[in-house]
């Protein structure tokens, strides 16, 4: 978190994390889609030629004043795919918060879990626990076939019982819910330090 | 000054007040008269923008700071991976009309300056070096800051709640 007093704005930073092609940048794709212009700056995505994520996907939005003091949100995506562990680390640097975003599709499991503990590596070698950090589940891909159910999702991968979510990204459903929760759960979350 | 607060919980939260948010501009403008440099942002590691100086309208400037960390943090895994013991102090990246110079400003700063390439980088690297000790100077004065908790209160998540609903229909 930054606050810069002389501007009155608050930044707060979250990050998009999951396996590869589980929906990351499709998420802010759509918020950028969506949001008034006025609201949100530029989507800047670094991708290959194959249209994946290859350093990170950012975007800025503002919600407008409250209180006489401006809050903007930072919003990245990590790399999914393995190989870019370092990349993941380095995103993560200074984060308030993080939503996971996982497949849904039962031949998916294992990258989610996979995924998943990369996370908690990483955020404990900045000091964290994903057991009391703020941090949401996205069950993304909803509308597919063969997709697992909730109930074994949640078994498997929200063993902290934090809010969960499903989505389908590409048409918008869960996104801001997901959004809404995150930002909410990372501004109760400083609350409780201060 | 900038006070660099560890939270309860690890996570780091950074507060500038108006004075010191003044000092730190006035640094940079200094700079910007001196190098002649076109845009002079000043971020923190995370990619989060603390300032600006010089001509940032045709620029975004939050996403140039967000991609200058990245590259900052990238080259700090490559100076590991060398056999480096510390960070790269500083990268250069020279262009046809401009080029970019970045430099770490203590451990969760950096100074990023974009100059034509008819300045000379020499010029550029004496300059950025006393703004970085100045700016140094200033991150140790120490003056207690309004906290946080003043503005993120009760009132703050329910406001911001009826935003997001607002913002997000």
């Amino acid at each position: 978190m930054f606050i810069n007093w002389a501007l009155q704005e608050i930044n707060l930073k979250i990050v998009y994390y999951g396996p590869g092609m589980s929906g990351k940048t499709t998420n802010l794709e759509y918020i950028h889609s969506r949001l008034d212009p006025s609201l949100t700056g530029e989507l800047v995505t670094l991708k290959t030629k194959e249209d994946r994520t290859i350093f990170f996907d950012f975007m800025q939005i503002e919600v407008g004043q409250i209180k006489g003091k401006k809050p903007k949100f930072n919003l990245y995506t990590v790399p999914g795919q393995v190989y870019y562990a370092s990349s993941r680390k380095i995103i993560l640097n200074g984060v308030d918060g993080v939503v996971f975003v996982a497949d849904s599709q039962k031949d998916r499991m294992e990258g989610n879990i996979e995924t998943l503990l990369d996370l908690e590596n990483n955020l404990m070698t900045m000091g964290y626990s994903l057991e009391n950090y703020p941090w949401v589940i996205q069950y993304n891909k909803r509308d597919l076939p063969n997709t697992e159910s909730i109930d074994i999702l949640q078994k498997k991968l929200n063993f902290f019982n934090v809010p969960y979510f499903e989505s389908v990204a590409i048409k918008g459903t869960g996104v801001f819910d997901t959004l809404k929760s995150i930002i909410n759960l990372v501004v109760q979350h400083i609350q409780r330090q201060l | 000054m900038v006070q660099v607060k560890k939270l309860k919980d690890g996570s780091r939260q950074i507060i500038l007040t108006a004075k010191q948010f003044d000092e730190i501009t006035k640094v940079l403008s200094e700079l910007a008269a001196k190098t002649k440099a076109s845009t002079i942002l000043l971020a923190d590691i995370s990619g989060q923008l603390i300032t600006q100086r010089g001509n940032t309208d045709d620029i975004n400037t939050a996403i140039l700071s967000a991609l200058a960390a990245s590259d900052f943090a990238a080259t700090s895994e490559m100076a590991k991976l060398v056999g480096e013991d510390a960070k790269f102090k500083l990268l250069f990246h020279e262009g046809e009309k401009r080029n970019v110079y970045l430099s770490n400003v203590g451990d969760n700063f950096f100074l990023v300056v974009v100059f034509d390439v008819s300045v000379t980088l020499g010029l550029v690297r004496i300059y950025t070096k006393k703004a970085i000790e100045n700016l140094l100077t200033v991150f140790e004065e120490s003056e207690a800051g309004e906290d946080a908790s003043a503005i993120l209160d009760q009132d703050f998540s329910s406001m911001l709640g009826d935003m997001l609903d607002e913002s997000f229909k």
